[in-house]
């Protein structure tokens, strides 16, 4: 049922029937070609968005070297894992520098307004949820693919423990905490371009989310009222989704919870953001700050 | 045919500041555009003219939809700007003048594409329409250099190919010409009155405050002051307004403060201008003044010289669009 309610959801998006949907189509990609080439193109972003990780990773690493060793215990819903801390730490920055870039997307806005391209956007009849889509869209994937390449050489080397049973759990988990962060990312954005502190945000987010979606410590480890807090960021129940069947080799009806959970998430932050578009816009439009020109 | 209506449209800008972080909070209202009325036909190029502040740009942004008014009602084509945005921002665009509004990492065909898509431009029809505009604003040699690299003539020629990649009815040129080169700024003018009105049709409503600008170009004008539409007409009917005066222009050496201040002892002489300028490299003052007869230039000339300055050169002409601009403004501050 709720499957097919989000199947529903691009008809009440984007209103207007088969050639509405494929002209946001068009605004989609049109977006991410343009923010790939506008804002990442050179080998010099590509070098920042390998090194980048790789540094945290250490960090966290050797953070915890001096206390565990090896293990850490992590725990979800009474079952406790003993987990690599290597596997740990690197899923955490595959996950956590995925919503980065959902940040840097919401960011990017403000690049857009500075240079007044943002009025020009809005001038123009395409929707507004299908802008965001393609810029959130294109921020991330760029981030993707390089994170899982990474990622990959980094385990091997390494020699993480992965220990996978069920492939499609891997591959669902993977796939729905990439939705719900992107659904979260169209949100912050949406957000972002009403305040005008995009750039702002995206500082002020790193650290508090980096703790309280369990990056940096289990969830376990926080006190109750920062753990609940976390739950409200899909970067949290996608981190201990991926976790679970990653290192500690759960089967796909182990996260059901969890993955319901993403599914949730992606709708109600899709929509939130189609919401919070149309107030931003419209109280731009009311208080003159749309248009910088 | 009208294509653009403004009845009574009105915009007040509201904007709060504390004194302190929990001081009281003030607010201040400005009235942008005040009971604006408008009518721009079909094919017709438009200039609202006016200094900084007066309005123009606001009456823009609320024409293409940019912003909302705070009460009257405006309409593109007969459709509502509020009621019917979307539909209104699929016939007009909007140009406006200096180097942002463009992506420079991207090339000058890249950025068309890109906007073409925003506005749903059929696919098979993009490539040929992006190489017509290309061609159209002389960029087609360039078109795959990324901006960036172009000059600020070429980024303003690609500004204004971008406003034309949805083929747009109605056009919003909102000073398109500001510091550009005096030819680059010519052509542009040129390109706008022959390409896009005289063969094309478009409506065109064109801000600027470059006097000769509106009187080389366009249709009808209409002075905005203070957001209140003061004068409307052809630029020749505006200029005929002043029709009983006539336009000195005088270079005076070595005149003082009390020469000028003693023009205004004569009644049909109003001092217009005054501004130091250089003549045959010694310092000089122009002079310019609206008198009613043709008798006073003697009458004058020989003021100033009974003052001991020298009248070096005297340029007697007709009132022109900045004449009446500059008369009705003042006649608005007073």
């Amino acid at each position: 049922m709720l499957g097919s309610q989000i199947l529903k959801m691009p008809t009440f998006i984007f209103q207007g029937g088969r050639k509405a949907n494929l002209s946001v189509l068009r605004v989609i990609l049109a977006e991410m070609r343009k923010n790939y080439k506008q804002f990442f193109f050179t080998y010099y972003s590509l070098f920042w968005v390998l090194i980048l990780p790789f540094g945290n990773g250490l960090l966290y690493y050797f953070m915890y070297l001096p206390f565990t060793k090896d293990y850490i215990k992590f725990e979800w819903l009474g079952r406790g894992l003993n987990v690599d801390i290597i596997g740990f730490t690197l899923i955490g920055q595959l996950a956590y520098t995925f919503f980065l870039s959902t940040l840097i997307a919401a960011a990017i806005f403000d690049r857009e307004r500075e240079q007044g391209t943002f009025e020009i956007m809005l001038l123009s009849p395409a929707n507004r949820l299908a802008i965001l889509l393609g810029n959130t869209f294109g921020a991330s994937i760029r981030y993707l693919w390089l994170m899982i390449g990474t990622i990959a050489i980094f385990a091997f080397s390494f020699n993480v423990g992965i220990l996978i049973n069920d492939f499609l759990a891997v591959f669902l988990s993977l796939l729905l905490s990439f939705l719900a962060l992107l659904a979260f990312g169209l949100s912050l954005a949406a957000f972002s371009i009403h305040s005008r502190r995009g750039g702002l945000i995206a500082i002020a987010c790193q650290e508090p989310v980096a703790y309280v979606s369990g990056l940096v410590v289990p969830q376990n480890a926080l006190p109750q009222t920062l753990a609940q807090a976390g739950y409200l960021i899909p970067l949290t129940i996608g981190l201990i989704a991926l976790r679970l069947c990653l290192l500690g080799g759960v089967l796909l009806q182990d996260i059901q919870l969890l993955l319901a959970s993403l599914l949730v998430m992606i709708v109600v932050y899709v929509v939130l953001a189609h919401f919070l578009i149309k107030i931003a816009e419209k109280s731009a439009k009311a208080k003159g700050t749309l248009a910088l020109f | 045919m009208e294509d653009i209506v403004c009845k009574d449209l009105t915009r007040v800008y509201e904007s709060s500041r504390r004194k302190r972080i929990f001081g009281e909070k003030i607010v201040r209202s400005v009235t942008a555009v005040d009971h604006l009325n408008l009518k721009v036909e079909e094919g017709e190029l438009f200039g609202l003219l006016g200094p900084n502040g007066a309005g123009k740009t606001t009456t823009v942004k609320m024409l293409c939809t940019l912003l909302l008014p705070t009460s009257g009602y405006a309409a593109v084509r007969g459709l509502d700007v509020v009621k019917n945005a979307n539909q209104v921002r699929r016939i007009v665009n909007m140009v406006a003048g200096g180097e942002r509004m463009i992506y420079y990492r991207l090339t000058g065909r890249e950025n068309l594409e890109y906007f073409a898509e925003l506005y749903d431009v059929p696919k098979q029809k993009i490539k040929s329409r992006v190489n017509n505009l290309l061609e159209l604003v002389g960029l087609y040699d360039r078109a795959d250099d990324e901006v960036e690299k172009y000059s600020k003539g070429m980024k303003q020629r690609l500004q204004i190919a971008r406003g034309l990649v949805n083929d747009p009815q109605v056009l919003f040129l909102d000073e398109p010409t500001i510091g550009l080169d005096v030819d680059i700024a010519k052509d542009i003018r040129q390109f706008i009155r022959k390409r896009l009105v005289d063969k094309q049709g478009k409506t065109v409503l064109l801000t600027t405050h470059y006097m000769a600008e509106a009187e080389e170009i366009c249709d009808r004008v209409g002075f905005l002051f203070k957001g209140k539409l003061v004068a409307l007409g052809t630029p020749s009917e505006l200029s005929r307004m002043l029709g009983k005066f006539t336009t000195l222009e005088l270079i005076v050496q070595g005149v003082t403060d009390q020469a000028v201040k003693g023009l205004n002892t004569f009644k049909d002489i109003e001092v217009v201008a005054v501004e130091n300028v250089e003549y045959m490299e010694a310092s000089a003052f122009k002079i310019v003044l609206h008198v009613t007869s043709d008798e006073l230039t003697p009458q004058t000339v020989t003021h100033f010289e009974r003052f001991g300055a020298k009248v070096v050169s005297l340029n007697v002409r007709k009132p022109n669009l900045e004449d009446a601009y500059i008369h009705l403004s003042r006649r608005q501050e007073s």
